[in-house]
């Protein structure tokens, strides 16, 4: 017995209690710790200064102040509800409640396109296309339609700035204005260099002209990093005296891109994208185009191509040699090639080829086939990677096809864009100081010159650097004078880019700040009588520009001010002048054509980034969340290397890597990207920001330190050396990265049904192909709705789905979405309600990829409701799924029931909780749509098909007296989509074109299986590939 | 303490006691309800403007001032520039059109007291109401008859959805009525 008690006694002492993991394993702190009876600290002295929680007394005083005020304001009358406060005098345009739009011209890039901008009792609240843009056709980019949140940014600067003696100084216009007269006038023969981006405005150029009159030795710089020096160069050898003209892409039945992202960063993708797409029309199987790409990268039109050439940057010349060599073989096409061109490329075979880069022989024969059988209707286009020599070669291949046929009007350059020789005698005058002032135009030359230059070090060699910006940036803080402009819209322009077309850009809200257009500021010191600034200096200069320019070629029945009004209410003027430019190729192009050098070992690659462009929107929080189309990484820019090479490198998405190359070195997280040449490293520009913006600072890594003046293009440097540096970063996307071959997941959207694609060869033997073997037999376990008027639905042409994100933005910018930030995305916490999934299928090394839009399916049977605890979603007679958010208590069952994970959960005020409440200013909430609720935390939201615009539709139809069609809605994205792949409106409406696509042969819904019965309908991918019958 | 006393509490005076709390709590929760939704508020307001002399004397349409009734969300209120049309000559020495007059000229706008009003998360429309044919006192009762405006009726969701629900009994006067939508996305968004 005394046994058994001495057991028990000895268990109860060494049971194993334990209050923490510390102390289970025995951490030696936790030990220590215990062995005191108070915690390390405790009995340290008393110092308010530090020990407290940092509110001073002051601050103490005024909380309780405001806490007393609150609690006053919860006390008063109850039945107050405020006052209305009508115009004094209201403006004769404006109906409360009703929408304004004015036409303008997007200032984001050099494409300048048309636009429309909606604005709400006078402030702008979204972006549109300009539908009377001959260019743009109604359409715009994400950056177009995200700018507008930089007109609102809280972060703008708002005061001209001097640095003296250590400290930046607000100072006002009239003495700054004084002051930057008396040193230009003070150059003594001096330069004046005028750095800026690249000039699309008639008007800003003669601006620019006078003012390098008047103030002696003065020098434009116009320059971008990604600019198409190469290709142009290239133009003028073939083409003496031309410019570069644009393309009828929708006359091509072939295109063969060389390193060309034409879909993507190339520049004028608007009209590029819809012209591309219009040829692939599934009820015109005839009329469709076939696209073939050659690349290193993994390039958004790389990923819609027919048939993708994954081939090494060193490797294009040969490619192009060979491809001139076997087109010589064909009579037509080999008599009219150039003959040095053909020597040159006599010993350049496609098997070869096909060999030493393990090559799909027979895809590049079918290429050849294409291009003889397509002449006078194929594009052969080449990017911006590419060499002069080889944009030569690329001239003479089009012009043998006798492609040519399809040039258009030419562009126009209003400034040539400085080369890169004559960016380095910049800097080497400022060097030697032999520079006076340097004012740095709306540009960032310390982030975008390239880096052997040196131009910070320059920049403090110049007597005076005066900054005209927008934003704090890089070059802003080396500036002696920081003078801030105004944004677009808050500004007159004209824009001029194609031969006969103009577009002019007009205000549409008074400045914000105290800020002014550039052109204005430039304009003031040309006029020496900074004191009589008017704000309308520019606006009448731009009136006399087209008065005595424009106006005489336009030949106009009107008189100037009725002329001038009709065409600032149109925003474009469309000239009746033929160009007459023609294209004969001159012979002595082709001597002196050099080829890409070999190269072993590794390839850097500098890309444009998709969406933030060379930087210039990086502090553009809507762009900076908008997932990569390709590999869906936000916030964050990486080394992208193929799946041969990280192996080879022992790295995984996530490991950092050690870059070196000409002198500079940088560690980047890897990201594993399918399809992409082996031994080339693709990073993107425009991240890794400093003394700039909340937004942008800390986002990625500044790889611009590898752009160099030398070398056939700057953005491509071979030669490099890449090692594991050790460490991890955590690089976020928005799709999650799984291994290859997991067999779980391995190509499962196939699977499943979710992406289904065909061919188009299959489409014309069997229409029906994609139904063939579907057997579900839907058993209800409720009664079926009746939708006897109007039923919604969407359909969404794969076909024409370029995967851009253009819808995202626009989605973001009607729906008053927030931005959440990298640390919310990485927890999956992304609020886009429109996403765009991709997905790849295949082999690593040439995987195929899909784009599929995912927005709420509207199901007629939908999972969602069902679990509603509150009946917070329900379904309404006109077929769409209801969210209610103020019913909503945010269970999130809803979410969890969803099977295509398109509800999105407000975990906090997304607003308050980003970058220190940086979206929640209030300057932002006249950024808010006032037809939708600005949603806070802990409800659910998702699509709601743009409800506020079919209410808005219902209430014109019941104005009108008539009954709605579904053909008066569009939805933002459907507007905002480039391609014209989304389509909208009623079901039950047989003439509608979405009733035409929804009962389409190739439409689909996605998880048909579970009987959600959707209302989105999905119409199959058709690859035209090639056979050898068509 | 006796047993007895007790028992008094707890059979006699406890009953009472519940008894008046609740129905003293539920008599004012029926009497205040109308105040509660707002029957009978009629703030005053910046000037003394009186719809029976404009509207019901006078006869000028509603619409005259409410210009976007028709065509949009809001019915408006007008701008001071409506009242001048007719007030820079009419009236102009009475003190209220001379506050009127100064407002006008410098140029600030007047602070009207807001009177009617559904909460923010429902996107009520006045143009498909009107446009419907629906009177304007069927919500904001007889204003040409009333000398400051008040609020006559609710504009809870009840409300709303009484009239959705009965047109024919609530509007008479309107022909082939049909029920107004009921589903959430009618109003909130």
């Amino acid at each position: 017995m005394s046994e058994l008690k001495n057991q028990e006694e000895n268990n109860l002492q060494n049971t194993n209690y334990w209050k923490s993991f510390e102390e289970l394993y025995r951490d030696q702190k936790t030990i220590t710790a215990s062995h005191h009876e108070f915690q390390e600290g405790v009995t340290d002295d008393f110092d308010p200064d530090k020990n407290l929680t940092g509110i001073s007394r002051r601050r103490f005083l005024a909380l309780l102040g405001a806490s007393a005020a609150f609690a006053g304001a919860g006390c008063s009358e109850y039945p107050d509800k405020g006052a209305i406060i009508p115009y004094n005098k209201k403006p004769e345009e404006v109906v409360l409640g009703k929408a304004n739009y004015y036409a303008s011209t997007c200032t984001g890039c050099s494409s300048a396109c048309g636009i429309l901008i909606k604005t709400r009792e006078g402030r702008p609240i979204k972006v549109d296309g300009n539908p009377d843009h001959p260019v743009s056709q109604g359409k715009i980019c994400s950056q177009g339609q995200a700018s507008i949140l930089n007109l609102y940014d809280p972060s703008r600067l708002k005061d001209p700035m001097v640095y003296k003696d250590g400290f930046w100084n607000k100072e006002p216009w009239g003495k700054i204005d004084q002051d930057i007269l008396a040193i230009l006038k003070s150059a003594q023969g001096k330069e004046i260099s005028i750095i800026t981006r690249n000039v699309t405005s008639p008007t800003f150029k003669k601006l620019l002209s006078e003012f390098s009159g008047k103030f002696g030795n003065t020098k434009v710089y116009s320059y971008e990093i990604f600019n198409n020096l190469s290709k142009e160069s290239a133009w003028q050898k073939c083409y003496p005296g031309t410019s570069i003209p644009a393309i009828n892409w929708e006359g091509a039945k072939v295109i063969v891109s060389f390193e060309g992202d034409f879909l993507g960063v190339e520049g004028n993708k608007i009209e590029q994208s819809r012209m591309f797409a219009a040829n692939r029309d599934v009820n015109n199987p005839s009329g469709f185009n076939r696209l073939y790409v050659a690349e290193s990268n993994m390039s958004l039109t790389g990923t819609n191509a027919d048939h993708r050439i994954r081939i090494p940057l060193a490797g294009q010349s040969e490619l192009l040699l060979a491809v001139v060599n076997e087109l010589a073989l064909d009579q037509t096409v080999g008599s009219k090639l150039n003959a040095t061109l053909k020597n040159l490329a006599s010993g350049y075979s496609l098997s070869n080829i096909a060999q030493k880069y393990k090559l799909n022989i027979s895809v590049l024969k079918a290429m050849i086939t294409d291009l003889v059988k397509n002449q006078g209707k194929s594009v052969v286009f080449g990017g911006r990677l590419l060499t002069e020599s080889e944009h030569i070669v690329i001239n003479g291949i089009n012009d043998a096809l006798g492609n040519n046929s399809l040039f258009i009007e030419p562009h126009v350059q209003q400034i040539n864009p400085a080369t890169l020789q004559e960016l380095k005698e910049l800097t080497d005058r400022m060097k030697q100081g032999s520079i006076h002032a340097a004012i740095v135009v709306d540009c960032n030359p310390v982030y975008e010159f390239p880096s052997d230059l040196k131009v910070m070090d320059a920049l403090k060699k110049v007597d005076y650097v005066i900054s005209l910006s927008e934003f704090s940036n890089e070059t802003t803080s080396v500036s002696k004078i920081v003078l801030p402009i105004s944004h677009t819209f808050e500004s007159w322009g004209d824009h001029q880019t194609r031969h006969g077309h103009y577009s002019l850009q007009q205000p549409v809200i008074a400045p914000l700040y105290g800020t002014r257009q550039k052109e204005a500021i430039i304009l003031n010191f040309l006029n020496e009588k900074p004191s009589a600034y008017t704000g309308e200096d520019y606006h009448k200069y731009l009136m006399e520009n087209w008065r005595t320019n424009v106006y005489p070629l336009s030949n106009s029945i009107f008189g100037f001010e009725k002329y001038w009004l009709g065409v600032l209410h149109d925003g474009v003027l469309t000239l009746r002048i033929k160009s007459n430019a023609s294209y004969s190729l001159s012979d002595s192009a082709f001597t002196g054509i050099q080829l890409r050098k070999e190269s072993s070992g590794y390839a850097l690659v500098l890309a444009e980034s998709p969406h933030i462009k060379d930087g210039r929107f990086a502090h553009n929080g809507w762009l900076q969340e908008l997932p990569h189309p390709v590999t869906k990484v936000t916030w964050d820019n990486y080394a992208a290397v193929s799946y041969d090479t990280a192996v080879k490198l022992g790295v995984k998405t996530n490991d950092l890597v050690k870059i070196s190359g000409g002198g500079d070195s940088l560690e980047v997280p890897v990201l594993v990207q399918p399809g992409l040449a082996d031994n080339h490293v693709i990073i993107e520009l425009g991240y890794g920001r400093t003394n700039s913006h909340i937004v942008a600072d800390g986002a990625g890594f500044n790889a611009n330190i590898f752009l160099k003046s030398s070398g056939s293009t700057p953005f491509t440097l071979s030669e490099i050396s890449v090692s594991k540096a050790g460490g991890k970063y955590s690089i976020v996307s928005t799709q999650d990265h799984h291994t290859y071959d997991e067999d779980l997941i391995k190509d499962i959207h196939e699977k499943r049904g979710i992406i289904r694609e065909g061919t188009l060869s299959q489409f014309v033997a069997d229409p029906d192909f994609l139904h063939h073997g579907k057997t579900h037999a839907h058993v209800n376990m409720y009664e079926d709705h009746e939708y006897d008027h109007v039923k919604w639905g969407m359909a969404i042409d794969l076909n024409k789905c370029i995967g851009c994100g253009d819808c995202t933005v626009a989605c973001n910018v009607e729906n008053n979405i927030p931005v959440v930030g990298k640390d919310q995305v990485e927890r999956g916490r992304d609020m886009l309600w429109l996403r765009i999934d991709r997905y790849y299928s295949g082999p690593p090394e040439e995987p195929k990829v899909s784009f599929q839009p995912m927005l709420c399916q509207h199901c007629d049977q939908a999972p969602c409701e069902n679990v509603c605890p509150v009946v917070a979603t329900t379904h309404s007679p006109d077929g769409l799924n209801q969210m209610v958010y103020n019913r909503c208590v945010g269970t999130r069952y809803c979410s969890n029931n969803c099977p295509y994970k398109v509800r999105r959960f407000n975990y906090y005020n997304f607003r308050d909780h980003f970058a220190e409440g940086h979206y929640l200013a209030d300057s932002l909430e006249l950024l808010h749509n006032p037809e939708v609720t600005v949603r806070s935390r802990g409800v659910m939201e998702k699509c709601t098909f743009c409800i506020q615009r079919i209410s808005d539709a219902r209430a014109e139809a019941i104005e009108k007296g008539v009954a709605l069609t579904g053909e008066e809605v569009k939805t933002a994205c459907q507007e905002a989509c480039v391609t014209n792949a989304i389509k909208f409106g009623s079901v039950n409406n047989t003439n509608s074109e979405l009733y035409k696509y929804r009962n389409h042969k190739l439409g689909y819904h996605v998880l048909e299986e579970l009987n959600t019965r959707p209302n989105v309908t999905y119409v199959a991918k058709l690859k035209n590939t090639f056979s050898e019958e068509a | 303490m006796s047993n007895s006393f007790i028992d008094y509490i707890l059979r006699v005076r406890l009953p009472i006691t519940i008894f008046v709390i609740v129905s003293s709590f539920a008599l004012t929760y029926f009497l205040s309800r109308g105040e509660r939704d707002g029957i009978g508020y009629q703030p005053d307001q910046p000037i003394d403007f009186s719809h029976a002399l404009h509207a019901g004397q006078m006869g000028i349409d509603c619409q005259y001032c409410h210009t976007s009734v028709e065509k949009s969300r809001h019915a408006g209120i007008p701008p001071v520039e409506t009242c001048m049309n007719c007030h820079s000559v009419a009236r102009k020495d009475k003190p209220q059109i001379i506050k009127l007059t100064t407002h006008y000229k410098e140029g600030k706008p007047l602070e009207w007291n807001r009177i009617h009003k559904v909460p923010e998360y429902a996107y009520f429309n006045h143009s498909v109401h009107v446009n419907k044919g629906i009177d304007c006192a069927s919500c904001h009762g007889e204003v040409k008859q009333m000398e400051k405006v008040a609020q006559v009726n609710r504009f809870t969701m009840g409300a709303c959805l009484d009239c959705h629900r009965n047109p024919a009994e609530k509007m008479p006067y309107l022909k082939n009525v049909k029920n107004g939508p009921d589903y959430c996305w009618a109003c909130h968004r």
